[in-house]
């Protein structure tokens, strides 16, 4: 909640109501009426009421969303007609928003009926959000208020509030209500605009060009001296292009064909020997020649050497941040195409910055000094040359973009073409199986030509870019041969020579200007990449290790869930204020229909994701406190994805613990009842496998997770569904197996039969993010609740296989 | 919560199983129940929803949700009890199958469900660093979104008909990019 968020007519407005800025425990802003039509408005909780301040919708407002949001907007102008619905607190219940396709409605029953009391857009579901778990928390406090223990609100209550009075109780409530979830970060600091991704706390709009700039300059700090060997070529090859035109102009026309005898004599060569000085002149070009290419060549070798020290360095930057992030990160973006864009935008920034930076210089410089000599030449001339610079100039502004909008297309058209190619090589089984071989040709016709038509379309704007191009600058030559004839035959001012040399400079102008013309997209381009990258680069992982991590001094394997709560939206909670505490070397089996968060709980478990309320603590330690490096040692997870790495059996199996010896590889392996299959594999325990190597079925892939997971030695186990795709025959080996390992052990068993919790000490049963049932296989018989049914029901359906059999 | 037999087909338990009661209940799962003036009758409940009778079944109150929200809004409405894990009650096959009136209050319904605002205009969109900052008129008024470039922001319905999800997943929509004009179709190249 921002404080001072109320204008003073929606303040005056609930005062008119009984309501003091100070009476209120939380507030969320809404931008839509009942009816989902804009409009401004407010929830607004306080101790007894629930208020709902709304204006008319009125549509010749600008709304703004996310990224046009600032601090300063004004959420509410005073002249507008409030609107004010108050209900008692006590008599709303079951208050919660329930989340429509692309906005969200807050519900609520009231005297039995179901209202939908406001609507707002996704803008705001954070606010509301925290709306709502205030109001949870006082209503239960409140039911709660007579009651010394238990009683509805009871699994609310802290254990830390049990000492408290019920007033110090109600602020605590109004201090979580009214605090703001980060609010100081979501806005940018200098423009004030809301950040457009929470998590990504920089601003599109502010984010400084000159700022990246230097800082990719950064990567090229460590090869200086080549740096500095290619400067020294760039600028050699400027001087020798400029030198280019006076030889092959002046020297060769006017001053040696022309047998000029002084000239000569500079050069200490007798009277007359014209061809000696011919040769000489000759020589001296190849040699100019000779020497631009050789310095080329060595200029490629650096900059190819820079190139590709500094592309392997900023990936390198890259991919070892990319392991650090939080698993929510990889959840949250399309992580394929942005780590595969991220690895070829470093290709791209490197190439602006070796191809295009020192080029800025030089071309400048190059474009100078000519036009100076042009000058110094015959001003006259020179006079053209300017007066038609600003049509190329303008050809290049004007038509490049069109060029660049579409390349854009064509890169879609052929991202299309490759993912179609490329769906249709994985799933080419069901394509053949269905018969539709044809159809997807067509489809695949269809995408191919208009990736063929974007082609064209680039060639065509292409050709007209060059040819307008060439087309002035023939113009220009042209011309400047005009005038310069004239000036040679009429006027006589100039020679033949000096002519050739100023249409050469006009040459070495051509590259200049056309570089000139697309530098700065080409800028704005490689800072994008650049940006991109160090996005990643910067991106703080969400969990992080605590500042002074303890480790765990012998493990025990005790773990307790206090009030967890968590979700991977806001709004949308998975797992609601969880207690649970699972014995030391006991093992627990989780039941619950799919989606009902079994394997959320043990991903917090083990840490990939944080609890957004409540603490999970192994031996009395809250896991936030503890090392990774202790967590990970001791916790291991047999999930039902389960993932080869490229690399040997063994490899695969002593991911977690490199070292070990054959002994222990082949005993996890044992364990996991994979030693035969992998006997049976050509090449035992040294058979390639993972994405290029030998293929392995679902339940061998198993077989070895879990051997690995053996491996490591874990005090906790975590098993999701491990003997998921195994048939009846290894599951019953790896049950065996299962029922040694979980010796002296913490085992969490997630499985959909339950025949594979036969072993659990203890169930839960989970629904809707809640622990529905526990206790032993017995107690929950006897419940005949979820669990009883579920027995019944798979019980049938073994009954059934036996039927149809 | 906690039904388990709501959830899957009605199985009860408790008593002894049999291939033919199994067999029924697999029909009834499978049948497909369409609700029409006839047989269903809609009424407005006090707190902007709608409750449903079917034969001798109340609901108090119903989700209305389409089975095909872009391609055929006014076919094949599912209409589903109101709780989290929502269950499909009846099928409105085409919404001239109900009074008008009826249809009106689903068409109502839906209308929040699928909140979606129709750019109609499109004053200026800008694009820096990953993210295109739209400003644009909408059938609801003026609207300025961000959305994010990386992912699948802008989703082609069809050939002209664009999707736009903002970064908080907002939805915006363009039912037909040519009838924009060439300026504002220009704007939006860089997403066709």
């Amino acid at each position: 909640m921002k404080k001072g968020i109320f204008s003073k007519a929606v303040l005056k407005l609930l005062e008119e109501n009984g309501i003091k800025e100070d009476d209120i425990f939380a507030a969320s802003p809404v931008d839509m009426n009942t009816e989902c039509e804009y409009a401004d408005g407010f929830v607004v909780v306080t101790l007894e009421k629930l208020a709902i301040i709304t204006s008319p919708p009125d549509i010749t407002e600008v709304r703004s969303f996310k990224g046009y949001m600032t601090k300063q907007t004004p959420l509410q102008k005073d002249e507008k007609q409030w609107a004010l619905k108050l209900y008692e607190l006590d008599k709303v219940e079951a208050l919660k928003t329930e989340l429509q396709v692309a906005c969200s409605v807050l519900v609520a029953d009231i005297d039995g009926i179901t209202y939908r009391l406001i609507a707002f857009s996704n803008l705001y579901k954070r606010e509301m959000h925290k709306l709502i778990r205030t109001f949870d928390r006082l209503s239960a406090e409140l039911k709660s208020g007579d009651k010394k223990e238990g009683g509805p609100g009871g699994e609310f209550k802290k254990d830390e509030d049990s000492g408290l009075s019920k007033e110090e109780r109600l602020e605590k409530i109004k201090t979580y209500g009214k605090e703001e979830e980060g609010e100081k970060n979501e806005y940018c600091p200098i423009c004030g605009m809301m950040y457009p991704d929470r998590s990504r706390k920089v601003c599109p709009r502010c984010m400084d060009r000159k700022s990246i700039f230097f800082r990719v300059l950064g990567y090229f700090k460590p090869y200086r001296g080549r740096i500095a060997v290619m400067f020294t070529c760039y600028i050699l090859t400027s001087l020798l292009n400029l030198v280019w035109p006076y030889l092959n102009g002046t020297i060769l026309y006017d001053k040696v064909l022309a047998k000029n005898n002084e000239f000569l004599k500079q050069f200490g060569i007798e009277d007359s020997k014209y061809i000696t000085a011919l040769l000489m002149v000759v020589l001296t070009m190849l040699m100019t020649r000779v020497t631009l290419i050789f310095i080329n060549m060595l200029q490629g070798v650096f900059a190819a050497k820079i190139v590709t020290g500094v592309v392997c360095d900023m990936k390198k930057s890259i991919f070892g941040n990319m392991g650090k992030l939080s698993i929510s990160f990889f959840r949250s973006r399309q992580t394929g195409s942005l780590m595969t864009r991220v690895m070829s935008d470093a290709d791209r920034v490197t190439g602006f910055f070796i191809d295009g930076c020192p080029y800025i210089f030089i071309n400048g410089l190059m474009i100078i000094v000519s036009l100076v000599m042009m000058f110094s030449i015959k001003w006259q001339m020179t006079l053209m040359v300017i007066f038609i610079m600003p049509f190329v100039m303008l050809i290049g502004l004007k038509l490049r973009p069109k060029v660049w909008t579409q390349f854009g297309h064509r890169h879609r058209a052929e991202r299309a073409v490759n993912s179609q190619v490329n769906d249709n090589l994985t799933g080419a089984r069901v394509v053949k199986a269905f018969g539709q071989e044809n159809r997807e040709t067509n489809r695949f016709e269809k995408n191919n030509l208009r990736l063929r038509d974007a082609e064209m379309s680039i060639v065509g704007t292409q050709n007209l870019v060059r040819g307008s191009y060439s087309g002035i600058f023939e113009f220009l030559n042209i011309s400047v041969w005009l005038i310069g004839v004239y000036l040679i035959m009429v006027a006589g001012e100039i020679e033949l020579g000096v002519l050739i040399t100023f249409v050469g400079y006009i040459g070495q102008l051509q590259g200049p200007i056309n570089f000139f013309s697309r530098i700065f997209h080409w800028w704005a381009d490689s800072m994008n990449s650049a940006q991109r990258m160090f996005e990643i680069i910067d991106s703080v992982p969400e969990i992080r290790e605590a500042e002074n991590p303890k480790t765990l001094e012998d493990p025990k394997g005790r773990i307790e869930l206090k009030n967890v709560s968590f979700g991977y939206e806001v709004n949308r909670p998975v797992l609601k204020e969880l207690n649970l505490e699972i014995k030391e070397g006991s093992m627990l089996g989780i039941v619950g229909r799919s989606g009902a968060g079994k394997t959320t709980l043990v991903n917090l478990i083990s840490r990939m994701y944080d609890p957004q309320e409540g603490q999970i603590l192994i031996d009395g330690t809250d896991i936030k406190d503890l090392s990774f490096k202790s967590l990970r040692r001791n916790v291991a997870m047999v999930s039902q994805e389960t993932y080869i790495f490229m690399g040997t059996v063994e490899e695969n199996i002593a991911y977690a613990n490199p070292s070990a010896s054959h002994a222990d590889v082949i005993r996890a392996a044992k364990l996991a009842s994979a030693h035969e299959f992998i006997m049976r594999m050509p090449d035992g325990y040294d058979t390639r496998i993972g994405s290029s190597g030998r293929e392995l079925s679902g339940g061998e892939k198993q077989r070895i997770s879990i051997a690995r997971a053996i491996l490591s030695n874990p005090k906790i186990l975590i098993l999701d569904e491990a003997t998921a795709s195994v048939d009846t025959e290894t599951e019953r080996d790896i049950q065996r197996s299962i029922a040694y390992l979980i010796k002296g052990r913490t085992t969490i068993s997630i499985a959909h039969r339950l025949s594979t919790l036969k072993d659990a000490d203890y169930l839960v049963v989970i629904d809707n993010g809640k622990i529905t049932e526990r206790g032993t296989h017995k107690e929950l018989e006897e419940l005949k609740g979820t669990y009883f049914k579920l027995m019944e029901l798979q019980r049938k359906a073994l009954s059934l296989r036996g039927v149809m059999e | 919560m906690g039904r388990f037999d709501r959830n899957r087909g009605g199985f009860d338990g408790g008593e002894d199983f049999n291939l033919e009661q199994m067999e029924k209940e697999t029909e009834e799962m499978l049948k497909m129940r369409f609700l029409d003036k006839k047989n269903a009758e809609f009424k407005a409940t006090g707190g902007g929803f709608i409750s449903l009778k079917v034969g001798d079944e109340e609901y108090k109150r119903v989700q209305v949700v389409r089975m095909f929200p872009f391609t055929d809004p006014d076919h094949y409405i599912s209409i589903r009890t109101s709780d989290e894990n929502s269950k499909e009650i009846g099928i409105i096959k085409d919404l001239k199958d109900v009074t008008k009136e009826t249809a009106k209050l689903l068409t109502d319904q839906m209308n929040i469900r699928y909140f979606t605002p129709v750019i109609t205009k499109i004053i200026n969109i800008k694009d820096e660093y990953g993210y295109a900052y739209f400003d644009v008129v909408t059938d609801r008024g003026e609207c300025r979104f961000t959305i994010n470039m990386g992912g699948s922001s802008v989703v082609h319905l069809t050939e002209t008909r664009i999707l736009i999800s903002d970064v908080d997943e907002n939805r915006f929509e363009i039912p037909d990019v040519m009838a924009l004009s060439t300026a504002e179709r220009k704007k939006l190249d860089l997403f066709l």
